[in-house]
């Protein structure tokens, strides 16, 4: 195997994995704040994406434009989520709760077919074609902008957490009790961090589906961003930021090594094998903090 | 009213753990397996064969998932993978020349031998993390199974079962296979009724409840979950193998996909967790619901004089399954089978409804 | 009771609590805390002194409770009805059982987090006053919370509820597990502030010893009821007190009293 071409699927690989983070932030940023797994990530992605292309296609906006109208829709559309479907399931037991995330990734998924038709749709974002050269390597341009969109996106919430809005999510996230007692109203604190994870997916459905362009796969999403955040511990943006480098990594070089191998389709089951591997090696994943309920 | 029993009076222990002990429900059975046995008689072979067999043999199916769910509270998001090693082990068995009878068996017990795979995640982990790892284990049965040549038969593959033969006898007639499913779905059905009665029943609802407090009490939760997880992929196994050979007739990896999964897990909660009845309501609702949507939908938009693309129609059934999880979950969450129990109860006393049972 | 005493700041008039429909956990309990006095509510472990300051800040709901009959009034209004963070809009501030700070965030951080309704003024005030009052914590406050000592996690989880700018602080314990040098030092700035800030104070403890030198009043509560009400003075006097909570029975013989056969006077 040439390693020069190793290098290169493993610097496309990363970014890929950076792109995967954009998933896994929005997951994580749900699990911080109410320990709610949100499994309807994936679909939420795909739901962004089509919003996005609705203000684009039928109502006509620039991109430009129906980008941040897709956002602001979609972060009302998160909080209308959580509203809903999650609020009133607060102190259930897991299983009911897995299975409403469950039960709203199938509603968003097929809701969005139904509305808007499963034909793949292309996102044109103004991304050329054409690959970046770093001295021999060719660097895929769509990917770099959305890994370096990722890291802009991390640092911006490392920011937004030193905020004394930020200050009261942590809060929450640390004691529920505790931040009633001081006035914070957990459940608003719960619905922003929906709608900040709504606008996550999004901006990742807009990235991957100017990828790959916008159809129902983008809602298998979630199992990359799900590997991406429990291999970072669930709850640490940081850990999802550097997990998703490290199974990106992972995949694109398994998949360079061991397709021609294996005859194709090496990804998914490098993510499995990542996800089985992390829950019963290091359950709390690379930064996780909870203590997992170990039995 | 039909019920009527206004306390205990119970005289000694055989009666009070009697599975039905009050005659209503005792009739109720009776004809309810009357109108099953006989029901190829006046029954039209399309219903019996299309609606009546895959809901037996989808409740049989629920009732092994509720076994994990409801009964030892483990979380299982490869239930469809596990059916799927049966289905495979009873085809290829079968086409090695193993009477069909031992074959089913086999599959039984090379998905039990699979399932405690899936039991070893459960001994070192738990909700969100057990999920997460079933998860991926049937994503990994799914890539072996469609990727492994032996298994398959190749990529999109579909491997054809041959037809059922008991006692050397085949069985094609649309009768027999639904006679099949029915025994396969009354065996499991009493086994799950006699659970309960049992020490095994009651150490699951044990470690179910609070593992480390079954444990400070001597129940071994480590060796209970296992027993659960080999259980129920048993009947997971020979249900899966059963739905081949009684109604697909052929086997694709996609027969077992995620998406199945999901669905048996959709049966169980709206079914209701740990509860046997609501395990046939679950599994009718979910299998029918579609079929209904759709027509429901169609006369809907022949009536408002809408003209719904087929990409629409197609997605729409799919959404409302999505929502109908969604409203069980916030209305009832323990399904139809505690609206059921709520009726019963309610006509239990009736019309004395200040009496306590 | 019927009418609330114009200078009370807080009235409980018969209050029930039932958690999770079933279990009754305090019957039936009135109380009454004047503005700017300082009161203690004394009671064994369970007898429902926790129970009895929830329903005050309105954290039941998230335990499954409800207060099913009775009012709590504070300052003449009906509060029964609010959200916990609408009651500390009001100024009702509740100090939780096992300080129970947000150990990720550093103290500075905590006490960000607890001023969500106020302007960012506000705030650095009541940030010099907390630290003013709690040097200690001006020292450690870029150290994550959970890394802090249990009396400088005390004096956090006060901080953080003075950090609301509270008309009635209510604290739940604020001795528990604590060295006894360190209980008299946050009795002593407790006093401090109830002094200097006029803020009315209901102190919730076991420790009726350090608790009865700081309060002007007590309540006795037992099984979900009160079943004594006096000054500090007259309970500190009172044998029984003496004897179940004080721990006055020094200079008895135990051989020669049956000891467990006493009953409390207030039972009979």
């Amino acid at each position: 195997m040439d390693a020069l071409l190793l290098l290169e699927s493993a610097i496309n690989g990363a970014l890929v994995g950076l792109m995967y983070a954009l998933v896994a932030m929005g997951i994580v940023l749900i699990y911080k704040s109410s320990s709610v797994p949100n499994l309807a990530q994936g679909s939420m992605t795909m739901l962004g994406a089509y919003v996005v292309l609705a203000f684009a296609n039928n109502a006509g906006a620039p991109m430009w434009l129906a980008i941040p109208l897709g956002i602001v829709t979609m972060f009302f559309v998160g909080i209308g989520i959580e509203r809903v479907a999650l609020r009133r399931l607060a102190g259930r037991p897991i299983i009911m709760i897995l299975m409403m995330t469950l039960g709203l990734e199938i509603f968003l998924r097929a809701g969005t077919m139904t509305i808007w038709g499963g034909t793949a749709r292309p996102m044109p974002i103004g991304i050329s074609d054409a690959p970046l050269f770093l001295g021999p390597l060719l660097i895929n341009r769509a990917y770099a902008v959305g890994a370096a969109i990722a890291i802009v996106m991390f640092v911006l919430f490392v920011a937004f957490f030193r905020t004394r809005l930020g200050v009261v999510l942590r809060a929450i996230s640390d004691d529920y009790t505790a931040a009633w007692s001081v006035g914070i109203s957990v459940e608003r604190g719960v619905a922003l961090s929906w709608a900040m994870s709504a606008v996550m997916a999004t901006i990742a459905g807009v990235l991957w589906s100017s990828v790959q362009g916008a159809d129902q796969s983008l809602a298998l999403l979630l199992l990359k961003g799900i590997t991406v955040a429990v291999l970072g511990g669930m709850d640490s943006l940081g850990g999802a930021l550097l997990a998703s480098i490290l199974l990106g990594v992972v995949e694109g070089v398994a998949s360079s090594v061991l397709d021609p191998m294996i005859g194709g389709a090496s990804r998914e089951l490098v993510d499995a094998a990542m996800l089985i591997l992390t829950i019963m090696i290091r359950p709390h994943g690379l930064f996780g903090r909870h203590d997992i309920e170990r039995v | 009213m039909l019920y009527r029993k206004a306390g205990i009076f119970h005289t000694d222990y055989a009666a009070d753990r009697a599975l039905f002990p009050i005659p209503a429900d005792r009739w109720t059975i009776g004809l309810l397996l009357l109108i099953a046995a006989t029901a190829p008689l006046y029954m039209n072979s399309l219903y019996l064969s299309s609606y009546l067999l895959p809901w037996l043999v989808w409740t049989a199916a629920t009732l092994g998932l509720n076994l994990i769910l409801g009964w030892a509270g483990q979380f299982h998001l490869g239930y469809a993978a596990v059916m799927g090693i049966g289905a495979y082990a009873a085809v290829h068995a079968v086409r090695t020349g193993i009477p069909w009878e031992i074959a089913i068996v086999l599959a039984g017990f090379t998905a039990a031998v699979i399932g405690i795979g899936f039991a070893f995640a459960a001994l070192r982990v738990k909700g969100l993390y057990l999920a997460l790892s079933t998860l991926a284990l049937q994503f990994v049965m799914d890539w072996t199974i469609s990727h492994v040549q032996a298994i398959s038969g190749g990529t999109q593959a579909t491997l054809q079962a041959p037809d059922i033969r008991l006692l050397g006898i085949p069985i094609t007639s649309d009768a027999g296979l639904y006679y099949i499913a029915l025994v396969w779905c009354l065996l499991v059905t009493s086994f799950m009724l006699n659970l309960k009665r049992t020490a095994l029943g009651r150490a699951l609802v044990a470690v179910r409840e609070k593992d480390y407090a079954a444990a400070v009490i001597g129940v071994n939760s480590f060796y209970f979950k296992m027993v659960a997880f080999a259980t129920s992929s048993f009947i997971g196994g020979v249900t899966g193998a059963i739905l081949i050979g009684t109604f697909y007739h052929a086997v694709t990896p996609e027969q077992f996909s995620v998406d199945v999964s999901i669905q048996a897990l959709a049966m169980v909660i709206v079914g209701g967790l740990g509860s046997i009845i609501g395990s046939y309501f679950g599994a009718a609702f979910i299998l029918l619901m579609p079929g209904v949507m759709n027509s429901f939908i169609s006369w809907l938009a022949n009536l408002l004089g809408l003209s719904l693309s087929l990409e629409t129609l197609a997605h729409l059934p799919q959404a409302l399954y999505g929502a109908l999880i969604i409203v069980f979950l916030l209305v009832e969450p323990l399904g139809l089978g505690k609206i059921y129990n709520n009726i019963r109860d309610y006509l239990l006393v009736w019309p004395f409804g200040y009496v306590k049972k | 009771m019927s009418e609330p005493i114009a200078a009370s700041v807080l009235t409980l008039n018969n209050v029930e609590v039932v958690y999770d429909y079933v279990s009754l956990a305090i019957k039936g309990v009135s109380l009454d805390v004047p503005e700017g006095g300082m009161v203690a509510l004394l009671g064994a472990n369970g007898a429902g002194k926790s129970t009895t300051l929830k329903s005050i800040s309105g954290l039941l709901a998230a335990e499954r409770g409800e207060v099913r009959r009775g009012d709590v009034r504070f300052r003449g209004q009906a509060i029964g009805a609010l959200m916990p963070q609408d009651r500390v809009r009001l100024g009702i501030a509740h100090v939780l059982e096992g300080r129970r700070v947000f150990e990720h965030l550093t103290p500075s951080e905590n006490l960000i987090a607890a001023s969500a309704l106020h302007s960012r003024q506000d705030m650095s005030r009541n940030m010099e006053m907390v630290y003013s009052y709690f040097p200690r914590l001006h020292e450690r406050r870029a150290t994550p919370a959970g890394y802090l000592s249990g009396g400088e996690q005390q004096m956090l989880a006060i901080g953080r509820a003075l950090m609301t700018q509270p008309k009635l602080l209510m604290l739940d314990e604020p001795s528990l597990g604590l060295a006894p040098f360190l209980v008299a030092e946050i009795f002593q700035i407790l006093s401090r502030i109830n002094r200097e800030e006029g803020l009315s104070i209901l102190l919730v403890e076991q420790n009726a010893i350090a608790a009865l030198e700081i309060v002007s009043h007590g309540y006795l509560i037992e099984s979900g009821r009160i079943v004594m009400h006096d000054s500090a003075e007259a309970l500190k006097r009172n044998p029984d007190i003496q004897e179940f909570y004080l721990g006055g029975a020094e200079n008895k013989n135990f051989r020669d009293i049956k000891h467990y056969r006493r009953r409390k006077r207030w039972l009979t």
